[in-house]
């Protein structure tokens, strides 16, 4: 291996993919590996996991060119789907969401709220927006990282089905604070959404509580 | 002598009653499966071939456990979900010999059921289930006093795409015995829509590729249906097996439980038991004769909920064709 390239250590283990830090060209980076399954056939892994990553890859750098904060992409290495990236320092906003007082829990969350905004108007559909994958760093910048669900799309429908399985996370892990953080976030969803298009906004914002009631089998009344 | 539960399973081709005691020993378990000539499962012929024969079934059931129905102590049925037709035969069999013995009756969730036979019969105790049958394809496990569900699939459960796929390719109902027999005996893979969502899964574009090929010209050419077989099966198992490993992940269950109808393929099994192992879980498989829909099941679970809070009202025994497991408290765990 390029000595200039190497992994200094596991520190995040999925279901799909391993986290390596380490270092790249003297930066700090992430090495981000989709595993082989050898529970799947190898020609089906591997078409699987060849297009998670280049759709990963793929989503990262497009998605970075709104002025939202998003892990910058140094390398794919196909061959072996890895997408080599900026190491963000900073903390998980889940972990620290109950350290913040409510005015910073507002402040953040309408920050987000704008960012994911920003991301659906042009486009970008998230798939997977947790406080797992919202860092934030020493001054307080916010990045949204995981691309590994993203799709693109324009659909209303597709946009509410992100906002909607935020607001599922926000209730099953911060049940306490989901109201304080989900109002703001969907004031700042709007407040930059209503700039493109205030009609498809208020749509967007409507249709989350259509899909609420939507599961599979489930009556309205007993859903969230 | 033992109290005795007469448990009656009623939501789809099966019309099962089981008898059994308390501590859950089984004394018997008679089974009458709805076959289709041609087609699948037509609600109104299902409906008409159990009421032609529910009663041969309960006498018989008696009978092979050498038991009259006045020992009988406490009777259980499938109330949800399946059938509505189907489901309304099981009620009424239950609330009349639930009034005409004087005892109490107890309705049961055939989902939940599932998994509560696959805890007694492998004797474990708290596991991640992946519950694959003709009507559900359902990821789950027990939290915060819930049968929680992890992933779902979006449209069509994996046994009813196998099945009708089957169909498609003219083998007879049930196809999914016959798909994997005929799987083993290729080896060549033909690219299919793999299409897993977080947790959940869609296998509806699966199966209208899968379709396709079958009635394409390359068709006895380039390939056979050995090899869509083949390739179907793997596809939609990998898919199953991804988000049984997340849920597993997610969860750090110790315990991996596989039922329902379609546990029964060796494939799917070899698959799961390779993800448990990766994340150092007990593996199990419920035994087949348990795995399919059984009265067995039904009359456990009803056991269960009888000793955790008593039995249900008559005017509480209406049907639910469309109840969630998730929907339901599970009063006789508190454990966790």
């Amino acid at each position: 291996m390029n000595s200039d390239i190497y992994r200094e250590k596991l520190i995040h283990k999925g279901a799909e993919a391993n986290l390596y830090y380490g270092q790249w060209f003297n930066k700090k980076v992430i090495f981000k590996r989709r595993v082989p399954k050898r529970y799947r056939l190898e020609e089906l892994d591997k078409r699987i996991r060849t297009e998670r990553t280049l759709n990963e890859a793929r989503a990262l750098i497009r998605a970075k060119n709104y002025g939202v904060n998003i892990p910058q992409v140094y390398e794919i290495d196909v061959q072996n789907s890895t997408i080599v990236m900026k190491y963000i320092e900073g903390e998980k906003l889940k972990k620290i969401l109950r350290t913040l007082d409510n005015n910073k829990k507002e402040e953040y969350f309408k920050k987000i709220g704008r960012d994911i905004a920003i991301l659906h108007k042009n486009g970008h559909i998230h798939g997977d927006i947790t406080t797992s994958n919202l860092i934030i760093t020493q001054n307080e910048d916010i990045f949204i990282i995981d691309f590994g669900l993203h799709e693109n799309s324009d659909k209303i429908e597709d946009k509410s089905v992100d906002l909607h399985l935020f607001k599922r996370v926000l209730i099953s892990s911060h049940g306490k604070d989901y109201e304080v953080c989900f109002n703001a976030f969907i004031q700042g969803y709007i407040s930059e959404c209503e700039k493109e298009n205030k009609n498809e906004c208020n749509l967007i914002i409507k249709n989350i509580n259509a899909i609420e009631t939507r599961g599979r089998y489930v009556k309205s009344e007993d859903r969230l | 002598m033992k109290k005795l539960c007469l448990g009656i399973e009623s939501t789809a081709h099966t019309f099962s009653v089981g008898i059994l005691d308390f501590d859950g020993e089984v004394y018997s378990l008679i089974n009458d499966i709805f076959m289709p000539e041609e087609g699948g499962l037509h609600p109104a012929l299902v409906r008409e071939q159990h009421l032609n024969n529910f009663m041969k079934i309960v006498n018989r059931a008696l009978s092979v456990a050498k038991i009259s129905v006045k020992n009988i102590n406490l009777i259980a049925f499938s109330q949800s979900p399946g059938l509505g037709p189907v489901l309304k035969i099981g009620a009424w069999v239950a609330r009349m010999l639930s009034q005409v013995l004087v005892i109490p009756i107890v309705g049961v969730n055939h989902c939940i059921a599932h998994i509560e036979i696959g805890r007694l019969k492998c004797s474990i105790e708290d596991p991640l289930t992946l519950y694959v049958s003709g009507g559900n394809t359902i990821v789950s496990a027990f939290e915060s006093e819930r049968y929680q569900i992890f992933g779902e699939t979006l449209d069509l459960p994996i046994g009813n795409m196998i099945d009708s796929f089957a169909r498609d390719a003219g083998l007879q109902h049930p196809g999914g015995p016959k798909i994997e027999k005929l799987a083993l005996e290729s080896k060549k893979y033909i690219p299919l829509p793999y299409l897993v969502k977080g947790m959940d899964l869609s296998f509806s574009g699966l199966y209208t590729s899968a379709k396709k090929l079958l009635v394409s010209t390359d068709f006895n050419k380039k390939y056979n249906l050995n090899d869509t077989a083949y390739s179907l099966q793997e596809t939609a198992f990998a898919m199953l097996t991804e988000v049984t490993e997340r849920a597993l992940a997610h969860t750090e269950k110790k315990e991996v439980l596989l039922t329902g109808g379609v546990a029964a393929n060796k494939r799917l099994q070899q698959m799961v038991e390779y993800i448990s192992k990766e994340h150092n879980a007990r593996f199990e498989v419920v035994p087949l004769k348990y795995a399919g829909d059984n009265g067995v099941m039904i009359g456990w679970t009803g056991i269960l909920r009888y000793k955790a809070e008593g039995g249900h009202e008559i005017a509480e025994t209406i049907i639910k064709p469309k109840e969630r497991m998730d929907q339901i408290t599970v009063p006789w765990r508190s454990e966790n």
